[in-house]
This record gives structure tokens, C-alpha cells and sequence, in this order.
């Protein structure tokens, strides 16, 4: 069965073309276009893993990433941050908070982007 | 004082005393003058704002004796029981009050007769610094997006992933897909400069080994190694080096900026030689490459902003010219001297120095650099 990410980013077109390289190497892909969409998705659609924007509109990507670390239904789930905040106190942080990696969206192509995903989830 | 009119001595002396506690009222920045023992002698209105305390209860008290009041323990742990001299070192009290400190001791045939404390206010440029980062970080991060959506778009293409593409089309797709590379570096950089330029650069220092530092910097070049066939080699002088003081990320990305120079403009076949020697109080790096080199015309500029040589414009598009002043703040910055010696169409050697410290604010006494 297909592993489902579930990817939670704001921007119509890097959607786009995530959702497209993901599902093209057999991923299911749910979107969610906002935090508090991303959160309830997370729940509902019980994904293999999630890719987090970080800044998102009404809820930032860090204040998704505590809801769902402390939800029993989502805590376990592995979070890949991908975002444009390059600096080292934000990676630090969304480390900090239980991230399991964190990836600079315009250093990194898609192709590396799957390889990241694909490693996370043969360590679960 | 020169503006005074010609009075006798003592009718003299007591006129320039007045003036002088006069102009220290008035004086925005504020001011504290301690004796010969140390202890307070006077104090202007604006400090006594600043560190919310009323002459009265403070003239005559050592500093010691003064760190009981909570805004001046700040004061007095910088200064220390003898009253260090520094120069426009910030202090925060908070978000709302930061000052620059300097202090200096007032000689007469070279021993100290007092020492004057100025604490001038900059809360206004750090909130205008602040502001100016959180500025600098968001637009990055707004360029960053779009750019982010050209790159991944021209790779799906190149990767043929929505259907065959032909060799001229490929030729500029690849053209399209290194100029927006270029962009994300310069955006990088820029986020590098502005960091450096707002004095925050330095953040997590811990000891490390330097040739660790140095190796896993040269694995990275691995690809690029291989395809100009330069060889990189380490000489270190036998035994261990002692570790250093540094801020690991920082140090990296200088010692990349330089590394990276040596194997963009080294021939093919080239070799780099990065040696390592231990001196007394810092370890010295070398970073000897078989290179174009840069034109003796331009050498005064390499440190410079967007500095890129004529030499290097020819062959090569991909430089930000920030590289080099990038790595000289963060040199700079652990204390340490960058410089260079360099021969057209033969090649560079960068050398820089990192001290020898053992803990962070151990400051070396000795000029060694």
C-alpha cells in the first residue's frame, strides 16, 4: 500500500510540484493549504509522514508542529520541516520541538527532497 | 578650559570645577567618575536615570558596594572591582534600555587618578538593527519562494519527468537552472553580509578540532574534485593540535568560501595544498592553490564587497563576490588575521589564524597577529 504524506504548505505552485515528484515515485499526497487545516488533516488522514511549511497563514509552522506533538493521535507521526527560513535558530528550534529533519526548500531539488522522506520512513 | 576669560589661579581653578559639573549635567550620555580608590566621585542626572538610582545614595561606594543596586550588577560585573577600560561595549538592561560603555582610567605620570565611565544611549539603533534583520530574514525568505518554484520546475524538466526534451532546449534549461542557483547564493550571502553588518555572527562557540573542521569541509568538495581531477592535500604537524574556541557553523562556511575559491579557479590536474601549523598562542591555516590567481592590480579589493577579479569574470559566472568578506568577519570576528599572496596565472595561498583559547572571552594579552 502507498505510503501517505500529508504536506502542509501555502503556496499553490511548490504544492504543485511537490505533490507531482511525490505521487510520480508512488507516494498518496493529502494537501492542506493553512496550520489549522494542516492539523486536522493530520488527524483525520492519519498520514506515514508529514512535510511542514513554516510559514503559514493565521497558525506558523512551529505552532502546528507543537499541536501535533501533543496530540496522542499525532505526536508519533514524523515531521520533515520545509521551509525558506534558513537561519540556524529556526532549524535549531523546529529540532528542538521534535522535527525529525529540516530541509531549505530552494537549496534542495525534489529528487533530494524524496530521498530525505524515503529515509525517514525505513528508520520507522 | 580655553573659553574662560584670565582669572587668578585659585579664582581659576574653582570657575573650571563649576563649569565641568555643569557640563556633566547637562551631557546626554551619561557619565560616572570614580576616584583613585575606585569609589564613586560623581555621578550626572542621566545616569542616575539610566541605572534608576539617586546621587545620594551612591557617591562615595565602591562598584562592589554599588552592585547591590539591580542596574548597576550589570555595570559592575562588566567593569570588574578594578574598573576595566573598555571600549563601547553594549550592555542590555532590557529591550527598552541598551547602552555602549566605555571606560577609561585618567593617568597623571602613569598611575591612575580616577576613572571616567560613559554610557552612551543606543537602544534606538539596536531597535532599528532588530527591525532592520527581521527586514533582511522575511524578504529572504519572500525571494527565496518563488525562486524555490523556478528551480524545482527547471529540474523536473531537465529530468524529463512531463516528457522529452531536445539538446537545445536542454542547453538552456541548464543555463536558466544555474542562473537561478546563482540567485539562491547571493540571497545566502546577503543574509551572511547582513548578519555580519548587524554585529550578531558569532553564536554557539564550543572547542573543536580544527582538522576535523577542515576535513569535512574538503569532503564536501568531493564531486568537483573528481571532475577537475584537482587533488587536495592535508599536511599537519605530527601529534594532536589543541582544540579551538570557535563557532563550528561560521568557521565552516569561511573555510568553505576559501576552499571553494582554490578549486573553482585551480586548473584541471591542479593540486591544493592546505597546511596546518601550530604556533605558540594559534594554529595558522594555509590554503596554497595552482590557480589563476588575481591580477596585482586588484589585489587591494579581494576583501571587499562583490569583488570579483577581471581574471575570474572571463571563466567564471557563478561567484557572489562575497565569499572572501565573508570570511574575513568570520575570522575577524574569533579573533583571528586572514591574508594572502598571490601570482597571476600561477596561483593564491590564503593563510588565516585562529587563537588558541581555552574558554570564550579569554582574551590573549599578547599582540600575536
Amino acid at each position: 500500500m502507498a505510503k501517505k504524506i500529508l504536506l502542509i504548505e501555502d503556496d499553490k505552485f511548490l504544492r504543485k510540484v511537490i505533490v507531482r515528484k511525490l505521487t510520480a515515485d508512488g507516494y498518496e499526497v493529502i494537501e492542506a493549504i493553512d496550520g489549522e487545516k494542516g492539523v486536522v488533516a493530520a488527524r483525520e488522514g492519519k498520514p506515514d509522514l508529514i512535510l511542514l511549511d513554516l510559514v503559514l497563514p493565521e497558525i506558523d509552522g512551529f505552532e502546528v508542529l507543537a499541536m501535533l506533538k501533543k496530540d496522542k493521535e499525532t505526536f508519533k507521526i514524523p515531521v520533515i520541516i520545509l521551509s525558506n527560513l534558513g537561519e540556524k535558530e529556526n532549524v535549531e528550534k523546529g529540532l528542538k520541538m521534535g522535527a525529525n529533519d529540516y530541509l531549505i526548500k530552494a537549496r534542495l531539488e525534489p529528487s533530494e527532497i524524496a530521498e530525505r522522506i524515503q529515509k525517514i520512513l525505513n528508520q520507522e | 578650559m580655553f573659553w574662560k576669560k584670565k582669572k587668578s589661579n585659585k579664582e581659576s581653578e574653582s570657575q573650571l570645577y563649576e563649569n565641568d559639573i555643569t557640563i556633566t549635567r547637562y551631557l546626554i550620555d551619561g557619565l560616572l567618575v570614580f576616584d583613585s580608590e575606585n569609589r564613586l566621585f560623581l555621578i550626572n542626572p542621566s545616569a542616575e536615570k539610566f541605572l534608576e538610582v539617586r546621587e545620594e545614595e551612591v557617591l562615595g561606594k565602591t562598584i562592589l558596594e554599588l552592585s547591590r543596586f539591580a542596574r548597576f550588577a550589570p555595570l559592575a560585573s562588566l567593569l570588574g572591582g578594578g574598573l576595566e577600560e573598555y571600549f563601547r561595549k553594549e550592555l542590555a538592561f532590557n529591550s527598552n534600555l541598551v547602552l555602549e560603555i566605555t571606560s577609561v582610567h585618567m593617568k597623571i605620570e602613569g598611575e591612575r587618578v580616577s576613572t571616567l565611565v560613559i554610557m552612551h544611549d543606543i537602544t534606538r539603533e539596536k531597535l532599528a538593527e532588530k527591525m532592520k534583520a527581521e527586514f533582511v530574514t522575511l524578504a529572504a525568505h519572500q525571494l527565496r519562494t518563488p525562486i524555490s518554484g523556478v528551480k524545482w520546475s527547471l529540474k523536473t524538466l531537465l529530468d524529463e519527468e512531463v516528457g522529452k526534451i531536445n539538446k537545445k532546449q536542454r542547453a538552456i534549461i541548464e543555463q536558466a537552472y544555474k542562473t537561478n542557483n546563482k540567485v539562491v547564493n547571493l540571497i545566502r550571502d546577503l543574509l551572511s553580509v547582513a548578519e555580519i553588518e548587524e554585529g550578531r555572527y558569532l553564536k554557539k562557540l564550543s572547542l573543536w578540532n580544527i582538522e576535523d573542521i577542515i576535513s569535512s569541509v574538503i569532503d564536501g568538495f568531493e564531486p568537483q574534485l573528481k571532475k577537475k581531477k584537482i587533488k587536495i592535500k592535508l599536511q599537519k604537524p605530527k601529534g594532536d593540535l589543541p582544540k579551538i574556541m570557535v563557532d563550528v557553523e561560521r568557521l565552516k562556511v569561511a573555510l568553505n568560501n576559501i576552499i571553494k575559491n582554490a578549486v573553482r579557479y585551480t586548473f584541471g590536474g591542479g593540486i591544493i595544498t592546505v597546511l596546518l601549523i601550530r604556533h605558540e598562542k594559534y594554529i595558522e591555516v594555509e590554503v596554497k592553490d595552482t590557480g589563476i590567481g588575481i591580477p596585482l592590480s586588484q589585489q587591494n579589493k579581494v576583501f571587499t564587497k562583490f569583488f570579483r577579479s577581471s581574471n575570474v569574470m572571463k571563466i567564471d559566472t557563478e561567484g557572489t563576490g562575497l565569499g572572501l568578506y565573508i570570511a574575513k568577519n568570520i575570522i575577524e570576528a574569533h579573533d583571528g588575521r586572514i591574508w594572502f599572496e598571490s601570482e597571476e596565472n600561477k596561483g593564491t595561498t590564503f593563510y588565516f589564524t585562529i587563537p588558541i583559547k581555552k574558554q570564550y572571552g579569554e582574551f590573549l594579552t599578547e599582540e600575536f597577529y
